[in-house]
């Protein structure tokens, strides 16, 4: 299944790079049939890129502070809340991105998961996730892969 | 490990944008404040680093302009490195600036300021969004749009060298020429540009001008402030995004001040208020009065109405024809409308696709001389452009051997942080009456703002993946009378 991987963050944010940190990683193990790409764009800007793919995975950074950071929540499109009203220009999210996308009639992946990992700092210009974030990224790490491997998908939309 | 929730984009307000209006005995609105999140220890981050390192690092500060930052960033080190680029290196980064400038404007328009009068200013909520856009303006144009976003984009990462953050830009030049096969390309994006720009204004035109409602909210007084206005012009006072004097022109219009780029501390100043992490820059020949517009005010406005507010006219020709047709239509310049925000991007649209289309056409882009290697000791460099939410600043200062010891940036939105909460205060004030609030009042008040596309610690990407708003409308006594949050 032609799969693109999306790490999405931005690299001088501290855990705001997580994303990118967990595809970089992914990356390395060169998996079959599957593309990573690392990415500060966010919302419409990430149409350019999920076009023809059968298989679209996320990685991305989330804010709760409800549970420790270096929480993995996996996640549908429904759970992201849609940006009806947007107020700034990255204000449209993926999910309207995908809407936008499928009702112009591109070929929009079929199949789309999110990995959201819980952060702690997103306000701190550095490079580098904080000390709490970065210990459990190869865990992700293995976790995602073996979903991707085992061509399960957790979530149908 | 794993677990699963709904993402409450509520648990995530604190540090994002937040508008806090305080109502009086009366319920009419005292006060209106609007805050945003704080980015801490750039200047930090950036010490100690090589110069050469900063258009690769700013442009990172923000996912949504970039390119402005490589821009502005790339223009210090010239200054720096005591360093002219060749000509068609310039023209090359003006090449490169002007698709930005197009794709950025055409996201804003269509995306973000578009549905509040495409769709309509107070229409449901879920249907003022781009999908509404489409519903309107058929299929088609929505795939015009994203296909002109995307070979504008094709521009900047071939010519700027990656995708997202440009790397092109050293000090004395840019890294790579233009190839005679990528220059075909480019003539013919510039050329669809320019047929997209006025398709366009063609919309805006029949959907927003030909309605006597829509165009009656663009001129009422609530969105109206007498304030400043600042732009890069040429040595014509032409609108000019990549090069020029900072020009600003005082309320009436008059030129207040001319000024290089390395002048530009002798006239900002900026404000504190403790309640915002944002500075507030003013003019410092006029002083700081307060949140307050005119003459007296140091106050000043950045992006396209300013621009255009702060300069001559438009340096191409149909965006010249334009700019006055637009004046003459808002009763002479300069205009202090702040929804006309959205109809001066649009005149800028079409500068930045001629303008693109004149770059791309020029023999001498084809040209090899694209750097001059700098030889002098580095010490203190500024570099100004116009980014699509105004004029941007990038100062450093390095010691010997072009290590970083300081850095101050301004950028775009910030010149605007004093504007956007005024006009945030009185489009509250002229609209909430009484106490009484309604979606559609308050997507007026979030228009006043809308207008300016604020752009702040736009770095962040956390899902998800948009800055949400939170309004708290608060009575006297600070108690929190209702809170709405947009997601």
């Amino acid at each position: 299944m032609k799969t693109l991987i999306l790490g999405i963050g931005n690299p001088i944010l501290t855990d705001d790079a997580v994303g990118i940190c967990v595809a970089d990683e992914i990356k390395k193990l060169s998996l079959p049939d599957v593309e990573v790409i690392e990415t500060s764009l966010a919302g419409i800007s990430l149409l350019d890129y999920i076009v023809g793919y059968e298989r679209l995975i996320i990685i991305d950074s989330i804010k709760t502070e409800k549970e420790v950071p270096g929480t993995l929540y996996k996640l549908k499109l429904e759970d992201i809340s849609n940006s009806a009203t947007t107020s700034y220009s990255h204000g449209i999210n993926i999910k309207t991105a995908i809407g936008l996308g499928r009702k112009l009639g591109y070929k929009i992946p079929k199949i789309i998961e999110i990995y959201a990992i819980e952060i702690k700092d997103n306000t701190t210009f550095g490079e580098g996730c904080t000390p709490a974030v970065k210990s459990k990224i190869p865990g992700i790490v293995d976790e995602i892969t073996k979903i991707i491997k085992s061509d399960q998908p957790q979530h149908l939309p | 490990m794993a677990k699963r929730i709904t993402i409450d984009p509520i648990t995530r307000l604190e540090g994002h944008g937040k508008i806090e209006i305080f109502l009086n005995d009366e319920g009419n609105v005292d006060r209106a404040f609007f805050q945003v999140p704080e980015l801490r220890g750039f200047e930090k981050f950036s010490e100690g680093r090589m110069a050469e390192e900063m258009p690769r690092i700013t442009p990172k500060i923000c996912g949504v302009c970039p390119t402005a930052h490589h821009m502005a960033s790339g223009k210090a080190l010239d200054d720096l490195f005591h360093v002219t680029p060749p000509s068609p290196a310039k023209k090359i980064r003006e090449l490169i600036n002007s698709a930005f400038m197009g794709e950025d404007h055409t996201l804003h328009f269509f995306f973000l300021g578009g549905p509040d009068f495409i769709v309509g200013p107070q229409a449901p909520a879920g249907e003022r969004n781009i999908l509404g856009v489409i519903q309107k303006v058929g299929l088609d144009a929505g795939k015009k749009v994203i296909d002109i976003r995307k070979r504008l984009r094709n521009i900047i990462t071939k010519q700027g060298g990656r995708v997202i953050h440009p790397v092109c830009n050293l000090p004395g030049g840019v890294s790579k020429g233009v190839t005679k096969e990528d220059r075909e390309e480019y003539i013919q994006t510039g050329k669809e540009a320019v047929e997209f720009a006025r398709f366009a204004l063609k919309a805006f035109e029949d959907i927003v001008l030909k309605n006597k409602e829509y165009v009656d909210v663009i001129v009422g007084d609530i969105y109206k402030h007498k304030t400043y206005y600042m732009g890069l012009v040429d040595k014509d006072n032409k609108v000019n995004f990549y090069d020029g004097d900072i020009r600003v022109v005082d309320p009436e219009g008059k030129e207040f001040a001319r000024f290089k780029s390395r002048e530009y501390l002798d006239h900002i100043e900026e404000h504190v208020e403790p309640w915002s992490y944002i500075k507030f820059p003013y003019l410092k020949d006029v002083g700081w009065k307060g949140f307050v517009d005119g003459k007296d005010s140091g106050v000043y406005r950045v992006a396209p109405l300013a621009r255009l507010n702060a300069s001559d006219g438009m340096a191409t020709p149909l965006a010249q024809v334009e700019y006055e047709k637009m004046y003459n239509i808002l009763g002479g310049k300069p205009a202090h409308n702040t929804l006309a925000y959205h109809w001066a991007r649009l005149v800028e649209l079409l500068y930045a696709a001629e303008r693109l289309l004149e770059l791309a056409q020029d023999e001498e882009i084809l040209d090899s001389d694209v750097r001059n290697i700098p030889t002098a000791v580095p010490d203190e460099g500024i570099g100004v452009v116009e980014a699509p939410r105004g004029t941007l600043y990038h100062h450093y200062k390095t010691d010997d051997n072009g290590v970083i010891t300081g850095v101050n940036l301004i950028v775009a939105t910030v010149n605007n942080a004093a504007s956007i909460c005024m006009s945030i205060e009185k489009a509250a004030k002229g609209l909430i009456k009484e106490g009484k609030v309604s979606e559609g009042l308050l997507n007026m008040v979030e228009m006043a703002f809308r207008a300016y596309d604020p752009c702040l610690a736009c770095a962040t990407h956390s899902l998800p993946g948009h800055m949400p708003l939170e309004i708290n409308i608060r009575d006297h006594e600070a108690n929190i009378l209702e809170t709405i949050r947009r997601s």
